[in-house]
């Protein structure tokens, strides 16, 4: 379904991901697990194609070389809002609600490039029954939402675009443990309703729990692949990647 | 049916204004306007009101560009100016009717505001607000070119611009002279009042659509917008084209209700500047509040300040820009004080009380429950 093959990308001549390559094949769940600065976040930026968005106050130019495929075609050099019509949603690190707006304009932004609106209402449903606090809140400012509520916003707000692979980036971030399990079991619900799942989490025992398969990340290199049998089976990927 | 529609309308046109007190208040300053004729008020504030209308919906396409989708521009000037200087060269040199003028000046503020977005919205930062400050202030000069002042006359202006509404109009009608002068002066007033009206109308519509909404997601977060599949190049240059519309199509008017354009009136700094305050004033972001605005910063301006002048201790030859100091300073203070404007400050205020008084009955509710479980107990 999508392929990266040799990923570079450079911020101003500072390497973050170094000859990446990446499969995630149809209905599968990815993991990418990896520390701080391994170049995760720009991993999903550049297949969703939003690396070229410079944060404010920062003066990055990102480049970037290699291919990405999604379904047979190239994606590397194709604009954000192409990516997403193809079936390829990102759900930004840091959540990232709409401030200024209410929970349920938050997720008429995310269906926003669907014409159907039947589907729409249809997935509006499903959505607060996944998330049944959304609903509770629809008509609240996204900014008064809990951080665990913002982070099942900025999911359903993915979900909203009708995606076929959702790429969710650290959805654990700030959340209390619980918080944190109960997150991890939406989205694992989500996969399981069809979805392709793309993982990309700091926290490793998590990830190993519901991931068919996990990739490594370390200094923009993929150290090592596999499931979680074969991952824990060797003794130096345990104890210098996953601290385990 | 007819009047089961009107009803609807009617309910959400009360939803809509009667609910929130400045979109209230803003809406009484327009039925005021309305009826303002009526008590035959003195030419000078006739006057004022004339110049209050045109700085609000001026103001209102300003906030549409930054008060919603977040570019700045500090130069709206410019295409308030393009608007003003086409139809103004267009009547003036080739004698053409303000029906064909008007359009073509709007059509020229667009293009000009392509123009200037194509490069400028793909990049982040100050550069749109730079190239906007500049160029009115470029086009002034220009202006002054030997080779152009015939057509455009320079320090001078173009005049005189051909009026919108011929008094022959009415003297076909069968008025006399004078009273036809006075049919004119208030078929004008009607004429202006019915344009700022519409024009704020459609721009608050705009922003209020799907469209709107899609302007405030790119103000709010531009990564997360084109996480969600939106063009943000594109909206970016759809609000900057919408905005300059209506201003070209403001400065266009306005020119033909001067019947003199100049660079002091269409292309000054403080052209730029006025939409500005007014919509600090009033309330950013809201399209309404900028009404509001206008009347507080030309009832300050008209009858305060220069009344001040009247003062000996005070009497400044070059008042304009001690005025304009002052403004500065009340603006500053405000962006303090009330960041959001006034009907923001207002509306927010609401909203916060609204949500304290939930929060306080959630707290009852519980206090209620827990006392009970404890006598059972």
């Amino acid at each position: 379904m999508l392929q990266v093959e040799d990923l570079m990308v450079h911020y101003n001549g500072a390497i973050a991901l170094n000859g990446v390559n990446i499969k995630v094949e149809d209905g599968e769940f990815v993991g990418v697990v990896g520390p701080n600065g391994a170049g995760k976040t720009t991993l999903l930026r550049a297949i969703s194609g939003v690396l070229t968005e410079v944060e404010p106050g920062k003066k990055e130019h990102p480049s970037l070389s290699g291919t990405i495929t999604f379904d047979g075609k190239r994606i590397d050099k194709l604009r954000a809002w192409k990516i997403v019509k193809m079936g390829i949603v990102h759900c930004p690190e840091r959540r990232r609600p709409f401030s200024e707006m209410s929970t349920l304009e938050n997720l008429k932004m995310g269906a926003y490039l669907r014409k159907d609106k039947e589907g729409v209402k249809k997935d509006l449903k499903r959505v607060y029954e996944l998330f049944p606090v959304l609903k509770e809140r629809r008509n609240q400012m996204s900014q008064t939402l809990s951080g665990g509520e913002q982070q099942m916003l900025a999911i359903a707000r993915a979900l909203m675009s009708k995606p076929k692979l959702l790429l969710i980036d650290e959805p654990s971030l700030g959340l209390a443990p619980i918080l944190k399990e109960k997150v991890l079991e939406i989205i694992k619900e989500i996969w399981r309703s069809g979805v392709t799942v793309l993982l990309v989490e700091q926290d490793v025992s998590i990830t190993l729990a519901i991931a068919n398969r996990i990739y490594i990340l370390a200094h923009g290199r993929i150290a090592t692949e596999g499931t979680k049998k074969e991952l824990m089976k060797d003794r130096d990927v345990r104890e210098i990647y996953l601290g385990l | 049916m007819i009047t089961a529609y009107l009803k609807r309308a009617y309910s959400s046109f009360a939803a809509h204004v009667f609910d929130v007190p400045p979109r209230l208040l803003a809406f009484l300053l327009f039925v005021l306007h309305l009826v303002l004729p009526v008590a035959k008020p003195d030419p000078f504030i006739q006057l004022t009101v004339f110049d209050i209308f045109f700085l609000a919906a001026f103001a209102a396409s300003w906030d549409l560009l930054v008060g919603r989708s977040g570019q700045i521009s500090l130069g709206h000037a410019l295409f308030f100016g393009i608007g003003g200087y086409t139809t103004g060269i267009l009547s003036v040199n080739l004698g053409l009717a303000p029906w064909i003028t008007i359009p073509l000046a709007v059509l020229v503020g667009v293009s000009a505001s392509l123009l200037i977005g194509l490069p400028c919205s793909r990049v982040k930062g100050p550069y749109l607000a730079l190239v906007t400050m500049a160029l009115p202030l470029i086009l002034v000069q220009l202006f002054k070119l030997d080779l152009l002042l015939p057509i455009t006359g320079g320090e001078a202006g173009v005049g005189i611009l051909l009026p919108i509404i011929p008094s022959a109009f009415f003297r076909m009608l069968g008025f006399g002279s004078r009273d036809a002068i006075r049919a004119v002066a208030l078929a004008t007033y009607y004429f202006a009042l019915f344009l700022v009206f519409a024009a704020s109308v459609i721009l608050y519509k705009i922003a209020n659509s799907k469209t709107g909404m899609v302007f405030v997601s790119i103000l709010d977060d531009e990564l997360a917008s084109k996480a969600c599949g939106i063009n943000v190049t594109r909206y970016k240059l759809m609000a900057l084209a919408i905005s300059s519309l209506f201003a070209a199509l403001i400065g266009a008017i306005r020119g033909h209700f001067a019947t003199i354009v100049s660079p002091g009136r269409f292309l000054d700094l403080t052209v730029s500047f006025a939409p500005v305050m007014v919509a600090f004033l009033g309330g950013i972001g809201t399209i309404y509040g900028p009404l509001i605005g206008a009347y507080i910063y030309y009832t300050l301006d008209r009858f305060v300040l220069q009344k001040m002048t009247q003062i000996p201790f005070l009497a400044f030859t070059d008042w304009e820009h001690v005025r304009f100091l002052i403004f500065a300073v009340i603006v500053i203070v405000l962006v303090i004080k009330w960041p959001r404007g006034i009907a923001r400050f207002v509306t927010d205020k609401l909203h916060d009380l609204e949500e304290a008084r939930d929060l306080d009955e959630r707290g009852k509710w519980i206090w209620k429950t827990y006392k009970k479980r404890k006598k059972k107990e």
